[in-house]
């Protein structure tokens, strides 16, 4: 909880230094630096443990998540949702997903997200002027809906059967590895496995048909 | 530590991402806060491989992969003949289906 207050006094610092010298951003990263390294030296012997790294890397996630929903330029976004799945992909790590990890890192922050760099590109989008966003009814209900919908979930967490805690050597060495993930995919869920092959077809016809001009 | 933070963590994504969609007017926006939903339950698979010692769950994470591909590759098409026709990326201005 310390580390979170910290994390956040780190970014307020940087955001103040912007507001008052503007166009200055060597200035900002010295500040931020300087927050950050002070924040390293007070919790110094929290490094070594997973809470750190995890609380680190959970802020991470959320803050870029938000740069993703509030920032006006949509490149922006595109970068800050990559760096979200690659805090997700460590997150994977620490739960000993490894293969699923890279698949992440790959897959994910590779293939997918050159689409939409390579899209917003093409199109050459600039920034909004303003946040278009939905207005009235839509942007309250949205919101109140949003906040109502994370409270039943945590709702939800707080009540549920066993509460475990993370123990790395619980699981079987070869728990979460390419062989043994590869083993399901070919045994147990090979027919899953066809069908997302078709999917992939499928969704390859239907952009090919989509980007053509005309159909006959 | 506990499995519930990396719960409340993709519960809190998934809010995020849910609310971006409703609240966002740029429809590529409007795909990448789908991306971060899908990421968010994926996160919530895995947790609950680790707690249940079970490879299951990461199997499933890797199927909503495959999909958030088709959806990605899908949706960008129609993202680009929507611009081709109306020089829009306003979820607003494609209207015609609407009621």
């Amino acid at each position: 909880m310390h580390l979170l207050t910290g994390l956040v006094i780190v970014v307020m610092a940087a955001a103040l230094v912007r507001a008052v010298a503007p166009g200055k951003p060597i200035l900002t990263a010295i500040a931020g630096g300087i927050a950050a390294a002070a924040l390293l030296v007070a919790f110094h012997q929290d490094l070594a443990g997973t809470d750190f790294w995890a609380g680190t890397i959970g802020f991470l996630a959320i803050l870029s998540a938000l740069i993703v929903v509030i920032h006006p330029n949509p490149m922006v976004s595109v970068l800050s949702l990559i760096l979200n799945l690659i805090c997700l992909a460590l997150f994977y790590l620490l739960l000993q997903a490894q293969t699923l990890a890279i698949l992440q890192v790959i897959v994910y922050a590779g293939a997918i997200m050159v689409l939409f760099v390579f899209v917003i590109m093409l199109l050459n989008l600039r920034a909004e002027e303003g946040l278009r966003i939905g207005r009235g009814v839509q942007r309250w209900g949205a919101i109140l809906g949003g906040a109502g919908f994370a409270a039943l979930l945590l709702w939800a967490l707080r009540h549920r059967q066993g509460h475990a805690w993370m123990e790395p050597g619980r699981h079987a060495a070869e728990f979460g590895t390419a062989g043994s993930l590869g083993g399901l995919l070919f045994g147990q869920y090979v027919f899953a496995t066809e069908a997302a092959s078709v999917l992939l077809i499928a969704a390859m016809v239907g952009a090919v048909l989509l980007a053509k001009r005309r159909l006959d | 530590m506990r499995i519930d933070f990396f719960l409340v963590m993709a519960a809190l994504l998934f809010t995020i991402g849910c609310v971006g969609v409703l609240v966002r007017r740029n429809i590529i926006v409007m795909l990448m806060c789908i991306e971060l939903m899908l990421n968010a339950v994926n996160l919530t698979f895995i947790a609950f491989s680790h707690e249940l010692q079970s490879m299951t769950g990461q199997v499933f994470a890797l199927f909503v992969i495959t999909v958030a591909a088709c959806e990605a590759a899908v949706g960008l098409a129609i993202v680009l003949a929507l611009y081709r026709r109306r020089r829009t990326t306003d979820a607003d201005d494609a209207s015609l289906l609407r009621w």
